[in-house]
């Protein structure tokens, strides 16, 4: 019995040393590969929408139509997390086109309820409450949609890890509610290192690609592999968005109350200015 | 790309020529200005992956940001039949130049907004200050708004209650832009905003808005210089010269300043208030005793909610007017009203939205007005009821916009029917073609008066 016993220690010490050991090494070394498709798409989802607590950018967007006409679109965005992979905040402020200028959009996104949006209107200081809406519809006239900006809930589609390439993650996604999207299906390429999505190809009903989204720059922001320039592409009509990300900043200690309707009538400047350096 | 550079000169000349244009008929020189949009707008004609960081231009939100921007606009509408009062056929005949600029000093946010605009209806140049306001902090939880500013506040579309600043009734009924239906006023708004009360959303607080308009400010109403109204004395639309309607206003003094206040909170996804307003009616509804128009005093008590509602927003809002006249037996003077209204919008399909409204103007001590008002034929009705309805759509990478909003009162027996289309050429230059259509059974209700007012307008806007 005691040697019985001994034996089992040592085994089980053997067995703490080795995972002891590999936990050491796995953040220096080769991971090994994950192998659970939902895993891989929750990471994936973490990395693209919520990487620290808090975060600012200034994006501007280049749409480009078949025929080549140019529109631009600038805001610097806001998100603060209320929880990892679930609620967040959003405060989106734009000064280009003109048209657009002063414009803030502010959205409460809920994973487990409809998102709350509103509009602050600076030419009739109208603070406007819209409904969620169909989230695959054009961003500000881009050809990114809403989801693509603040990220599509991961319950709304079936994952599954189609192939481990050297640099990439597989997956292939259909819908839960077929009728809810445009798309029969779509496959994402991950990448295995950084977990970010580099490219997404969307399929219709004759398994066609006939939208792409691609992740052209990616740049270390304090630390975390961070997009700094994507492309949709509309490969019906031929037209494009490139979105470019500037002056990044994680982790800033925003307060909850910058997400209420006091940003929207009077913008944080705190937050909105452009850091130095 | 070849297409792009072929046609950008192209609409470098429109753009030179409509500020050419503008600037003949304003009287200012805004050369300069135009080619700053156009030098900005160059840069991104680049290839993506030479995209300089020169060409994120300037942080707006700093002083060095600080830039002269805008837009001009032509406007021309005309009536779809005579107005047998007024001789004049157009509606909206402008060259209107708009000018921004803003600028932070220290924390304080400086904002000047301006139009000069030539008038082809009213003859003559015009200007409208449409703010010219500071924004600061005085603590960590107030925020003061000084100065000429718009304000805005309550639930409804384009139907209001408890929202007492400023109309703009003659820019909403000739087609210039909506933002147009909020005139400014010369006012200090301050708000405070409360201590959060637990949970993470930033949401759970109370706060405080209290604005002080010291010179009352009413609504830009119909006076019969652009559109005839309908006068129960004589009992025909009148208007200008003779019909032009100057009504009595309030001395200059401390006490006919207007004060609002704004209790609010958010709950969740839900939206509170509470208001209060004293001042006086904002259109001269009532007559002195030399049958002079006049606005009487008037205090407003109200209170709102906002929120979702299966998958859209829903909206209810009740406001009490208590006027000058609380028994009713005043036919000078308008009689206290409880004002209601709910609304419900959603998105029907993609980029379809949907909006219906249901509003209730109940005049009290109603059996006293008809008692003491000479069995007049042009007595409001007790419960005045008006249905809106809004369809916005949106297509071509929301470059095209088709709106609908109309008005109809199924008491009143009248309806105002507002179609437009807006079209974006690019991100400088816009189309808006679109009607203001009034009709009723009656020729002296709410918006029947209205009848020969009826316009179809286009403008167009070149931003920078």
């Amino acid at each position: 019995m005691p040697e019985f016993i001994s034996s089992t220690i040592t085994q089980r010490f053997c067995r703490g040393a080795i995972v002891a050991a590999l936990l050491a090494i796995t953040p220096v070394g080769q991971a090994a590969d994950l192998t659970d498709a939902q895993a891989i798409v929750s990471q994936a989802n973490l990395a693209s929408y919520y990487r620290g607590n808090d975060g600012r950018s200034e994006a501007r967007m280049l749409i480009r139509d078949a025929q080549g006409r140019e529109q631009v679109r600038q805001f610097t965005i806001l998100r603060r997390d209320r929880e990892d992979g679930g609620d967040q905040d959003f405060l989106v402020a734009f000064s280009r086109p003109a048209d657009v200028r002063n414009t803030v959009f502010m959205v409460a996104k809920h994973t487990q309820a409809e998102d709350d949006r509103w509009l602050y209107l600076p030419g009739l200081d109208l603070v406007k409450r819209i409904s969620a809406g169909d989230k695959r519809t054009s961003f500000v006239g881009s050809h990114y949609f809403y989801e693509d900006v603040s990220g599509r809930n991961l319950q709304e589609d079936n994952h599954r890890l189609v192939e481990t390439t050297d640099q990439h993650y597989v997956i292939a996604a259909t819908p839960q509610d077929p009728v809810s999207v445009e798309f029969k299906s779509y496959k994402v390429w991950i990448d295995k290192q950084t977990l970010l999505p580099m490219t997404i190809e969307y399929q219709d009903e004759a398994g066609k690609v006939y939208r792409k989204v691609e992740v052209l720059k990616v740049a270390d922001v304090s630390g975390f592999p961070t997009v700094t320039q994507s492309r949709v592409s509309d490969l019906r009509s031929g037209g494009s968005t490139t979105m470019q990300f500037r002056f990044i900043r994680y982790d800033l200690g925003m307060d909850a109350a910058v997400f209420t309707e006091r940003s929207l009538r009077k913008p944080p400047r705190e937050w909105l200015r452009r850091p130095e350096s | 790309m070849s297409t792009i550079k072929s046609v950008r000169p192209g609409q470098r000349w429109y753009a030179l020529a409509l500020g050419v244009l503008l600037a003949g008929g304003a009287g200012v020189i805004p050369g300069s200005v135009l080619a700053g949009g156009l030098v900005q707008a160059d840069n991104w004609a680049e290839e993506d992956e030479s995209w300089g960081d020169d060409s994120w231009g300037d942080d707006q939100t700093e002083s060095a940001g600080a830039a002269l921007q805008g837009f001009y606009e032509l406007g021309v509408g005309g009536r779809l039949h005579n107005d047998p009062v007024l001789d004049e056929n157009l509606t909206l005949a402008e060259a209107r130049a708009r000018l921004e600029y803003g600028r932070y000093f220290d924390d304080t946010h400086f904002t000047l907004k301006g139009d000069i605009f030539a008038d082809g209806v009213e003859h003559g140049l015009q200007g409208d200050l449409r703010e010219a306001m500071f924004a600061f902090s005085v603590s960590d939880n107030i925020d003061m708004r000084v100065g000429q500013q718009v304000l805005t506040w309550g639930t409804g579309d384009l139907l209001f209650l408890n929202d007492l600043f400023a109309k703009d009734w003659v820019s909403f009924f000739s087609g210039r832009e909506d933002s147009y239906l909020k005139a400014p006023s010369a006012s200090i708004k301050a708000s405070y905003y409360g201590l959060n009360l637990g949970g993470s959303g930033g949401d759970n607080g109370v706060n405080l808005d209290l604005v002080w308009t010291p010179k009352f400010t009413h609504d830009r109403f119909i006076d019969g210089e652009r559109f005839s109204y309908f006068s129960p004395m004589v009992g025909t639309n009148v208007a200008a010269p003779s019909g032009y309607f100057v009504p009595e206003e309030p001395d200059q003094k401390f006490e006919n300043g207007e004060f609002a206040a704004r209790l609010f909170g958010r709950q969740g996804s839900t939206e509170w208030a509470l208001y209060g307003y004293q001042g006086f009616w904002k259109r001269p509804v009532s007559m002195t005793p030399d049958m002079r128009g006049n606005f009487d005093r008037l205090t407003a008590l109200g209170a709102s909610v906002r929120g979702n509602l299966a998958a859209g927003i829903a909206h209810a809002e009740v406001a009490w007017y208590e006027g000058k006249d609380s028994n009713g037996d005043d036919p000078l003077r308008a009689n206290d009203q409880f004002r209601a209204l709910m609304g419900y919008e959603q998105e029907l399909v993609s980029d379809l939205t949907m909006g219906v409204q249901y509003y209730l103007e109940w005049t009290q001590d109603y059996d006293e007005l008809r008692r003491t008002d000479g069995h007049s034929p042009y007595r409001p009705d007790e419960y005045r009821q008006v249905m809106t309805l809004r369809l916005s759509y949106r297509l071509m990478q929301n470059n095209l916009t088709l709106n609908w909003f109309s008005f109809w009162s199924p008491t009143d027996e009248d309806y105002y029917l507002r179609p437009s289309v807006r079209y974006r050429l690019d991100d400088a230059w816009s189309v808006t073609v679109g009607g203001n259509i009034f009709g009723g059974e009656e020729q002296h209700t709410f918006f029947g008066q209205f009848e020969d007012a009826s316009n179809l307008y286009a403008r167009l806007r070149y931003s920078y």
